[in-house]
């Protein structure tokens, strides 16, 4: 499933969706970005409550297929932009990392 | 990184290919705080690029680009309650006292505090992989501290002895956690 039809069937709000056709192969859940880095895969949903330029910066890195901000986490304009430039999806929830894993358990597994 | 210790050697090492030759590593505890300075006289940046290294879509590295080092010791700094700050002299403008400065402060207490970990193999691991640079480093606790300073270690042992010889890479490492002891 790609990170549009995801985000149109899920209670899940679109912060910006530069690469809205990016299928999701695998979720990862982590807030430790270093550790995230070495073990989220390309083709991820990465679900996380971290937020600030760095998390962008992470997921260009790994090329996963989206940040899922959980627990109504926001990002501020400022990283916004950036994901939006380095083609970065990023969704936001107010459900729970669990949660949102669950929603995914269906596409991915 | 789950040591603070591997973000100071990944901020050295950013200094080490600065070109400094003489670094100093300044840890200072308090009770409810840690403050860490890593301070060398490599070739610094303009104040233009120093104001970039925080976003960590700039980086020197041109295999990948994305640069993590600064961005993440001032996330774990910030996280703790704490503060970051980078100052430099290029050395295009002044060629006689060039170099950088990175403090971090953290708040002890807070619970996203990353323990320092094994700061020991941190020393050693930079003294190995860079023995023809001087290193500076003291860590201060209260009224204790552990000192080490490489120039010192030359003087005695002479010019021509290389740091990164095993011996002598655990005569330090012993002179460390000796002092660690103690503390």
């Amino acid at each position: 499933m790609t990170v549009g039809e995801f985000a149109k069937q899920n209670p899940l709000n679109v912060l910006c969706m530069p690469e809205a056709e990016r299928e999701i192969t695998g979720c990862y859940i982590g807030d430790l970005l270093s550790w995230v880095m070495g073990n989220a895969r390309e083709g991820d949903a990465w679900v996380t409550i971290m937020s600030n330029t760095n998390i962008v910066a992470v997921a260009t890195l790994t090329n996963v297929s989206c940040i899922i901000l959980a627990e109504n986490v926001t990002l501020d304009e400022q990283a916004l932009n950036t994901a939006k430039e380095n083609g970065v999806n990023v969704l936001s929830s107010n459900l729970s990392a669990f949660n949102i894993a669950l929603l995914l358990k269906d596409t991915v597994v | 990184m789950k040591e603070l210790s591997l973000n100071i050697l990944d901020i050295t090492e950013n200094s080490l290919k600065a070109g400094s030759t003489l670094t100093h590593i300044l840890l200072t505890e308090t009770k409810n705080t840690l403050t860490i300075v890593i301070k060398d006289n490599g070739c610094g940046m303009s104040s233009e690029m120093c104001k970039n290294v925080i976003n960590p879509f700039f980086t020197t590295r041109t295999t990948r680009k994305v640069g993590f080092g600064i961005p993440f010791f001032k996330l774990v700094a910030e996280q703790t309650g704490g503060s970051f700050k980078i100052e430099s002299k290029s050395q295009k403008e002044f060629p006689k006292n060039h170099g950088t400065c990175v403090t971090a402060v953290f708040n002890k207490n807070h619970i996203d505090y990353t323990p320092l970990g094994d700061i020991v193999s941190t020393v050693i691991t930079l003294i190995q992989g860079h023995p023809e640079s001087d290193f500076y480093f003291k860590h201060t606790v209260g009224e204790g501290e552990v000192l080490l300073n490489t120039q010192e270690l030359r003087q005695v042992l002479g010019d021509d002895i290389n740091l990164n010889e095993f011996e002598i890479l655990n005569w330090i490492k012993d002179f460390l956690k000796e002092q660690y002891e103690n503390l």
